[in-house]
């Protein structure tokens, strides 16, 4: 979205359009990003589309947080929420570029903290490695998400529950998703970016399911 | 019923007109799907604006904390007469309910109210469109981290990286300008350079006098000392400087002039850095002083990234060309680089500047630490280390003092054996010893031709590396003394005897601190069995001499005919037989 800033020391690319105009794409990295990796693992709807407003907890220093503004483009938002001071400095310095990323430094388990700073959003995204991240996420979703609404969670198997294997943590925590009014349509494993990860993509409170992006 | 809301534009207060709907939770929802159903359920009653982003930052910080504001209190003060009052942070209810006397309500049903409201929100609220909305948020969204992360413009580190830099540039540009002076004016007065040695003194003094002989007639007091004055004056007199115009005079002032307003400029440039220091880095300065510590930071580019080196980094950042070369060249690495500057470091008695140092880059890396990660911004940390370095010091200063008085029978220090350590003191970097080839004596029985004329070859060679095409059994120690290659400065790959296209491995040859023996193998096609015997001979007696014998079983006549020992293999033993001897 910002031509020319670079935001981890990721390549760019430039590729001329049809009318001659100059496009400048950023790539993106899988091994760094839990998203590129579930695009590059075939997974079937990311929910994410140009303008739409996206809340993501867990933002780190911001390196899948630049990809989604990038995707969501000047028309949409992209709220993301750290907590780790180191982390959101990088944030902020990356926000400060980006115009449609709102920098949030709270705890996503009280989104009553922030929720003057939110408002309704269509997607949200929650990387946080936490044993009951699903709460955080239904917590959140109750304040922000809107009906019809799409999430994605990254479920990192060792950090939900050390001691048993994957499988039956990512079937455990899809329970969990049913119980809190999510509907997950998509799992995608991380093989071979990350192991014992999985990315659930879903919809909150959804009446009907049509695809929305690509 | 009333419900508070907070936007990023200010405080929002709806009337619920149907409260019966609240009862029904479960489609709530759809009473604010469409803006027209919204309406019917709740209605703006009032709105209160922040003024500006500080107020909004109050507020919002404020809420945070689950703390009403001063302007939030007095807007539902106003508009929340005999109302129950639905908010979304209980906490925050409890503390209106106390101050404000106002019953209020938090449960499900105001969550899906809040919810419905959120989606509704700029429908209901007129005059406040999303355009309007995102800005408000942003600016409030960085303001408030900003404050979360305590971002204090004191505690900025590129502030002392830029002073230090500017620093060593103004007294580059001072020099450079004092002697632009003293050379220009010595044109009409040369005596004057060599009296008055020092620049600011000069600047002023050129000055004041301006055309020389004035110089008899005026007061240098309060410029320079009495015996350089008389000198002068003297000097003044009988000088054989040509006459300058009062043009060319006027210019040189001019220097002058900028030549005190820079070294002024300086003076409180390093005030402030001294002042900068002391904030940003308390404990460091405490440790090491200002200077040291603003160099070390310059280096490591910002105080977090020199947070992150160890003690041993600290010691030696500075020294870096002095230390790569003793590691590649196996020599002793410097003490101490930049941190020799600290006065800590000047107390010390040259033998023991070494251990001082190491102490004090361990305790100064702790105060980095402290510095860059910790809370507190006092120096109480670093005032204590540099006491017990001090204290250690000590110690070790009585120590010495009891050695020297002490005993010593006279014999040399047993010093620790270490195959790899060359000898030299300190940070000096003795050259390693070079083997003279041209001294070499071959007193192995007659060689083939080829033979002959690949040991002429290699000796003119001096340096040589071998890629060997075939290795068998010299493949590990190939592998050992690969590995010493790495480290050699000069390789040259030489081909040799090339026979019916096969490829030679000629011998590594290097000058320098070859302390294993390589493994050869050189190819001759057409070797004789009469030959091998001969040159394991050569080779053995050599190497009995070596401490190691990596090569005895290599060094069997091969049951494969293509392999063979070298001479230039001998040649190397018998350089590294000389090294060896060195006993270094």
């Amino acid at each position: 979205m910002v031509a020319g800033e670079l935001v981890y020391g990721e390549n760019r690319v430039v590729v001329q359009n049809e009318d001659g105009t100059k496009v400048e794409y950023r790539l993106w990295d899988p091994f760094k990003s839990k998203l590129a990796a579930a695009i590059l693992d075939d997974v079937y709807d990311i929910g994410i589309i140009p303008g739409d407003r996206v809340l993501y907890l867990g933002a780190g220093s911001g390196i899948t947080v630049s990809h989604v503004s990038d995707i969501v483009g000047p028309m949409g938002m992209v709220y993301a929420v750290e907590f780790s001071d180191r982390k959101a400095r990088d944030l902020i310095n990356m926000a400060r570029k980006r115009t449609n990323v709102i920098p949030i430094i709270e705890d996503a388990r009280h989104p009553l903290k922030y929720q003057s700073l939110v408002g309704v959003v269509d997607v949200i995204i929650s990387d946080i490695a936490q044993p009951y991240q699903v709460k955080i996420l239904a917590l959140n979703a109750s304040y922000f998400l809107k009906k019809d609404g799409r999430f994605m969670i990254s479920v990192n198997a060792k950090r939900v529950d050390p001691t048993a294997p994957p499988d039956v943590v990512f079937a455990q925590e899809l329970i969990k998703l049913y119980a809190e009014k999510f509907k997950p349509l998509d799992e995608a494993t991380l093989e071979p970016f990350a192991r014992n990860h999985s990315c659930i993509f879903g919809g909150y409170r959804i009446v009907n399911i049509h695809k929305r992006g690509n | 019923m009333l419900v508070l809301f907070e936007t990023p534009a200010g405080f929002a207060l709806f009337k619920v007109l149907d409260e019966g709907k609240l009862s029904n939770v479960e489609d709530l929802w759809k009473d604010f799907a469409t803006s027209e159903s919204a309406r019917q359920v709740v209605k703006l009653k009032a709105f209160n604006k922040f003024e500006n982003t500080t107020e909004a930052l109050s507020a919002a910080t404020l809420l945070i904390d689950s703390k009403p504001s001063k302007g939030l209190r007095k807007f539902l003060r106003t508009h929340c007469d005999g109302e129950t009052l639905a908010v979304a942070d209980s906490k925050l209810g409890n503390a209106i309910k106390e101050k404000l006397k106002i019953d209020c309500l938090h449960n499900n049903a105001v969550m899906e109210l809040m919810r419905g409201l959120r989606n509704q929100l700029t429908e209901l609220i007129s005059g406040l469109a999303t355009q309007d909305l995102a800005p408000m948020s942003l600016g409030l969204s960085h303001s408030l981290s900003r404050y979360k992360l305590k971002f204090s413009p004191d505690k900025v580190d590129t502030m002392i990286i830029q002073a230090i830099g500017l620093l060593d540039d103004l007294d580059k540009e001072l020099n450079t300008y004092a002697m632009r002076v003293r050379e220009w004016y010595g044109w009409h007065f040369p005596e004057l350079a060599k009296i008055v040695q020092d620049n600011i003194q000069y600047a002023k003094t050129v000055k004041l006098m301006g055309d020389r002989v004035n110089a008899a007639d005026l007061d240098f007091s309060e410029v320079l000392a009495e015996e350089i004055e008389a000198e002068l004056k003297e000097a003044a007199v009988i000088s054989m400087g040509t006459e300058i115009s009062d043009l060319d005079l006027a210019n040189i002032r001019c220097l002058c002039d900028q030549v005190l307003a820079l070294s002024e400029y300086r003076a409180q440039l390093y005030d402030y850095l001294r002042s900068r220091m002391n904030t940003i880095a308390p404990n460091l300065t405490a440790l090491v002083g200002e200077l040291v510590g603003a160099r070390l930071i310059a280096h490591g580019g910002s105080l977090l990234n020199l947070a992150k080196q160890p003690g041993s980094t600290v010691q030696i950042l500075g020294a870096e060309k002095a230390l790569f070369r003793a590691l590649k060249t196996k020599h002793a690495t410097p003490k101490y680089g930049l941190i020799f500057h600290a006065s800590l470091i000047g107390q010390a008695a040259p033998k023991l500047k070494g251990k001082i140092s190491r102490s004090l880059a361990a305790k100064t890396a702790l105060a980095i630490r402290y510095d860059a990660l910790g809370e507190n911004t006092d120096s109480s940390m670093g005032l204590e280390n540099r006491a017990k370095l001090e204290a250690r010091l000590r110690v070790l200063e009585g120590r010495e003092l009891g050695r020297s008085a002490g005993s010593a029978k006279g014999k040399p220090k047993i010093e620790v054996y270490d195959k790899d350590r060359k000898k030299g003191a300190g940070a000096l970097i003795t050259p390693a010893k070079t083997y003279n080839t041209s001294a070499d004596l071959l007193l192995g029985p007659a060689t083939t031709p080829e033979q002959d004329g690949a040991l002429s070859r290699k000796r003119k060679h001096e340096e040589v590396e071998t890629e060997s095409a075939k290795e068998t059994t010299d493949a590990s120690v190939e592998e050992d003394g690969k590995k010493e290659k790495k480290k050699k400065k000069k390789s040259k790959i030489e081909e040799t005897n090339d026979n019916d296209a096969t490829v030679e491995a000629a011998e590594p040859e290097k000058k320098k601190k070859k302390k294993k023996i390589e493994g050869s193998s050189a190819e001759f096609v057409n070797n004789d069995e009469t030959t091998v015997p001969e040159n394991d001979e050569e080779p053995s007696t050599k190497e009995k001499k070596k401490k190691k014998r990596k090569n005895a079983e290599t060094e069997e006549p091969s049951v494969n005919v293509e392999e063979q020992e070298t001479e230039t293999k001998s040649k190397k033993k018998e350089k590294k037989k000389k090294e060896k001897k060195g006993g270094e």
